[in-house]
């Protein structure tokens, strides 16, 4: 392999894991960007949603059943959880918030380990999703291209959504002043439960593309809540472009760094975050708090 | 305050004639974590630096006294050192640090304990790596003393240092530097106005809560007399952050309660179910909802209603609670 | 004004004492075996197979009267792989609890924090999972055995069976802790002794996700052999995107660990992977053959590696017990030293120098069962103890 090979390896690398994180991080910036809240149980949903879109997977031998089956139930979930219980909390302070996604991470993640069990579970690609392509001589599986390609239609779709249409108008505008929104009388608190639920949404569907990936286990929740907070965070909390370049970047600084530097591998994006922080405290493309 | 104080702290020290061995060490193990979350309290509750890294100054102070304990220093010795450890650590990391604010200083505090997390992990030489160290136990002196080497010495060693540093934690709070610190987060432009340096401020109470956390991870490494990498995981983190608003942020006393609740709540649910980490999901759910203040905000409250009715019943009407 | 604070300290009381209550045990002449296991968290998928193996256990044992005529009683405890929670419910088993036989640990930093203690509690631990060499070398305690097989003699194993390959370059992707750390360099070391080439090596963060560019760093060196020193759902992670690179056209795949656990999730494409099977359910041994056959009936699926490991980690403990005719430390400690037991493993003798179990290594490569709906690993070389197994209290060779 020469080194115009290794580069577009690399680079593909690079671009397929970008497209896990985001899908990943998006829902934790959609949830922040309106309700202010960092949502500790993200990796619990993740993993909820990954385990669910596996049974619907196997039930009727399909990976896109399970694909649209992930995002439902965690965003049910979510839905459920916003209204029944984080409503409540609306007037209260961080504090509160942090422990109830805090007792709402613990009691998922035992709940999935009591339905599933404790074995690892795992969902069977479709043919057109199994094979390789050959990319400057070396085999690229095909599913992170099609992580790549369905990770950018759906950020594109959701961006264009945000953009322009007038749902993704009145989060923008709940985002920057809800009070004056309310005052506009728009019911905030509906739209605050739909993102919050879409947010959920995502977390599922993150937690179901990678299971062909590393397979669905418990405790695959815990490792992906640091790293979709660290990419919010480098990016910039709220900022949807914010989460797209945080993946890049840090999918590129741990294809990248992994090759050249393994050794560093476990510090690498921690450095880079410090970095990010001490120039830019707000994230790439976020405002100061 | 004191009322109360006085009979616990009786009442613990007396534990060790009663309770058995293993309710000993529990009790110990509960200390230890109390100290940790009243340490975090400080910058939490009084200066609103949510700190994601506690565990750094936990586990520096951890395996300092485990490397002065291997080396045969005396157990006092070790903790002192690793307590000194700390401090220098802390504050240029805090001067560090509190160049951001809010979520951003989360996020900092977080990347340097995984740092932390790292070296400890691949620093095999000197840390023992993944393993860990052990093989060292509670050295004798100085001057040959040997009272802190058995389980209910130790157990009497550890009140008295969690009693010790929360009475200077109370008295800190309560000076003039204290109460800028508070005065400081409530209005920035004020406390300029008054003369004083937020920024240095904010330092102060980095590293007093780091310099707490720092010996409560050097008694940690003289009870369980082996440090290993899981002191510095994040997790840790979070469970000591939950035990604050649990016991209620900015009293000092309130997360201790909340600390030896989280360590309580798991001992007791384990016992009686597998799956113990949901029923304890619940609880806090539940908590969150009933109890808005934490544990030390809703017994505030509750004496305030008592004696709201107490002044009702003595014909005094329109009292504010 | 102190009725308030008092019912606050009543109730925070209220809410200590009974953590200080434990229901009594069930039969007073009952034989108390301490599992402290990862029940819930991380660590769960295997201490579901440490739970599995033990209630099985209890169940034939109890069936037939028990050991010497006193039943067996496990008694479980979640440690969520924590050193820390380790050590706190092991001291309560032994102290309020009145055990004096733990096992079921599954991490090693979790054995190495309770084997320091075991003399003063005057309890044995007998150790089913840790692979790590210094549990028999440098952190030797007395009241400690090792019943599985260790990390250097897989290692070791290995190396012999490669060394009558043709093959010259080496490439090793281990996991970045102890043992990883540990396989690599003795597998290094056993291939230049063989006189044959490393071209390489990688070690992988705990929790790494996405092993592209370390697959990238593995081909650029072109081996003829990849050696995987990992285990748990990272081993399971590597081996899925290994094959979806399509690694093993390119290279022989040897991986130090080969369960069940790893390779169910790749089904058919897992064929031709090659690795030490630890415990094998095929392999002929009578014990083994009616191991097998009760575990099928009870949980519909054949064993898995620690599985198989902790049916032998009782059966040394049964026999020991018989031998000493008491559960007692320090008889059962002398008993359990040079002890042979027909386990499901063939014959294996507890080596008394540095109670390390001497036990056959075996060589297996994944293929199809008839029996099986799932690729699974056959034996193709067994690898007898003298072979492998380390000097006294070593960890090298």
């Amino acid at each position: 392999m020469n080194a115009w090979q290794l580069l577009l390896t690399l680079l593909l690398n690079t671009l397929a894991l970008a497209s896990l994180l985001a899908m990943l991080t998006v829902g934790l910036t959609l949830i922040f960007g309106i309700m202010r809240i960092m949502n500790f149980a993200h990796g619990a949903l993740y993993m909820f949603g990954a385990y669910a879109g596996i049974s619907a997977a196997r039930l009727v031998d399909s990976f896109w059943a399970g694909l649209l089956v992930a995002p439902l139930v965690a965003g049910a979930v979510g839905s459920a959880f916003e209204y029944f219980l984080l409503r409540r909390l609306y007037k209260r302070d961080g504090g509160s918030f942090l422990l109830i996604t805090f007792g709402w991470a613990l009691a998922m993640s035992e709940l999935v380990r009591l339905i599933w069990g404790s074995n690892t579970r795992d969902v069977q690609l479709p043919e057109i999703l199994s094979g390789i392509v050959m990319l400057a001589g070396e085999p690229f599986p095909m599913y992170r291209v099609f992580l790549v390609v369905f990770g950018s239609a759906t950020l594109f779709a959701l961006t264009y959504a945000i953009l322009r249409s007038r749902l993704g108008l009145l989060i923008r505008s709940i985002s920057q002043n809800a009070e004056m929104t309310h005052a506009l009388g728009v019911d905030v608190g509906a739209i605050r439960s739909l993102t919050f639920a879409v947010g959920c949404g995502f977390a599922g569907l993150g937690g179901f593309l990678a299971v062909p990936l590393i397979t669905g286990y418990i405790g695959m929740g815990g490792a992906a809540i640091i790293d979709s907070f660290v990419i919010v965070m480098i990016g910039g909390m709220g900022s949807f472009l914010g989460s797209a370049v945080g993946s890049l970047l840090v999918a590129a600084t741990q294809s990248f760094g992994n090759f050249y530097f393994p050794d560093l591998a476990l510090v690498v994006t921690y450095l880079l975050m410090i970095c990010v922080l001490l120039l830019r405290p707000g994230g790439l493309f976020g405002e100061e708090e | 305050m004191n009322k109360t104080a006085l009979p616990l702290i009786v009442a613990l020290a007396a534990a060790p004639l009663v309770l058995s061995g293993f309710q000993v060490t529990l009790l110990t193990e509960i200390l230890i974590f109390a100290l940790f979350a009243m340490g975090l309290d400080v910058q939490m509750g009084y200066a609103k630096l949510f700190s994601f890294g506690h565990v750094l100054p936990y586990g520096i102070g951890a395996y300092v006294t485990a490397f002065a304990l291997l080396h045969g220093w005396p157990l006092p010795l070790a903790v002192g050192v690793a307590f000194v450890a700390v401090i220098l650590l802390a504050v240029p990391m805090g001067w560090l640090c509190t160049r951001t604010s809010g979520v951003a200083f989360a996020m900092l505090t977080l990347a340097f304990a995984q740092l932390g997390y790292a070296i400890v992990f691949k620093w095999t030489s000197l840390t023992g790596g993944s393993d860990g160290l052990s093989g060292f136990v509670r050295n004798p002196g100085p001057f040959g003393f040997e009272g802190f080497v058995s389980r209910e010495g130790f157990y009497w060693l550890t009140l008295a240092v969690v009693v010790g540093a929360l009475f200077l934690a109370q008295a800190f709070m309560r000076s003039a530097m204290g109460t800028a610190i508070v005065a400081a987060r409530e209005s920035e432009k004020r406390a300029v106005a008054l003369g004083y340096e937020p920024r240095s401020l904010r330092v102060v109470a980095f590293s007093v809560s780091n310099a707490i956390a720092g010996l409560a991870g050097a008694l940690h490494a003289g009870f369980l007399l082996f440090v290993s990498p899981e002191l510095l995981h994040w997790a840790l983190s979070g469970h000591v952050i939950i035990a604050v608003i649990l016991g209620g942020a900015g009293t000092l006393i309130g997360p201790m309660i909340g600390a030896a609740l989280f360590v309580l709540a798991q001992h007791q649910l384990s016992a009686i179910t597998d799956s113990w980490p949901l029923v304890m999901g619940v609880l806090f759910i539940a908590f969150v909802i009933a109890a808005p203040k934490g544990l030390w905000g809703m017994q505030e409250s509750i004496r305030a209603r008592l004696a709201h009715r107490k002044t009702n019943r003595m014909g005094v009407t329109n009292v504010a609670p | 004004m102190s009725l308030n604070r008092r019912t606050l300290l009543s109730g925070a009381a209220s809410l200590a004492l009974p953590a200080f209550i434990r229901p009594a045990s069930a039969q007073g002449d009952a034989i108390k075996i301490g599992v402290a296991t990862g029940i819930t968290g991380n660590w769960s998928a295997l201490g579901a197979q440490i739970q599995r193996s033990c209630r099985l256990y209890a169940k034939t044992v109890n069936a037939k009267g028990g050991i010497d005529g006193r039943p067996v009683e496990f008694i479980y405890e979640d440690t969520q792989g924590d050193p820390a929670a380790c050590v706190r419910k092991t001291t309560e088993l032994v102290e309020s609890r009145g055990v004096k036989l733990i096992t079921g640990l599954i991490s090693s930093p979790e054995s190495l924090a309770i084997m320091p203690r075991l003399a003063g509690w005057n309890a044995l631990y007998l150790a089913p999972i840790s692979g790590a060499g210094s549990l028999t070398s440098t952190a030797f305690v007395p009241n400690a055995f090792r019943t599985c097989t260790s990390g250097p003699m897989r290692a070791r194993a290995i190396s012999l069976w490669l060394a009558k390959s043709p093959k010259q370059r080496f490439f090793t992707i281990a996991q970045d802790y102890a043992w990883g750390k540990n396989s690599l360099a003795t597998f290094e070391k056993l291939i230049t002794d063989l006189k044959k080439e490393t071209v390489g090596n990688v070690l992988t963060p705990l929790g790494t996700k996405d092993y592209s560019s370390f697959i990238a760093r593995i081909r650029e060196a072109r081996p003829d052999v990849l050696y995987v020193a990992m285990s748990g759902d990272d081993a399971t992670a590597f081996l899925k995107q290994a094959g979806q690179y399509r690694l093993s056209e390119r290279m022989q795949i040897v991986t130090e660990v080969l369960d069940l656990f790893n390779t169910k999730p790749l089904g058919d494409a897992g064929i031709g992977l090659h690795g030490i099977s630890q415990y094998n359910y095929a392999h002929a041994a009578p014990a083994n053959a009616e191991f097998v056959r009760l575990f099928r009936a009870e949980y519909q699926d054949i064993p898995d590696t620690w599985e198989g490991e902790m049916w032998q980690t009782l059966e040394f403990l049964a026999q020991g017990i018989r031998r000493a005719k008491s559960t007692d430390a320090n008889a059962l400690r002398g008993a359990l030293e040079s002890i042979e037991i027909d386990s499901v493993k063939g014959k294996v003798t507890m080596r008394a120098c540095d109670h390390q179990a001497e036990q056959p290594v075996f060589m297996a490569r994944l293929d199809k069962d008839p029996a099986i709906p799932y690729p699974t690993a056959k034996i193709i070389e067994t690898f007898q103890a003298d072979a492998v197994i380390p000097g006294c209290r070593k960890d090298t060779y």
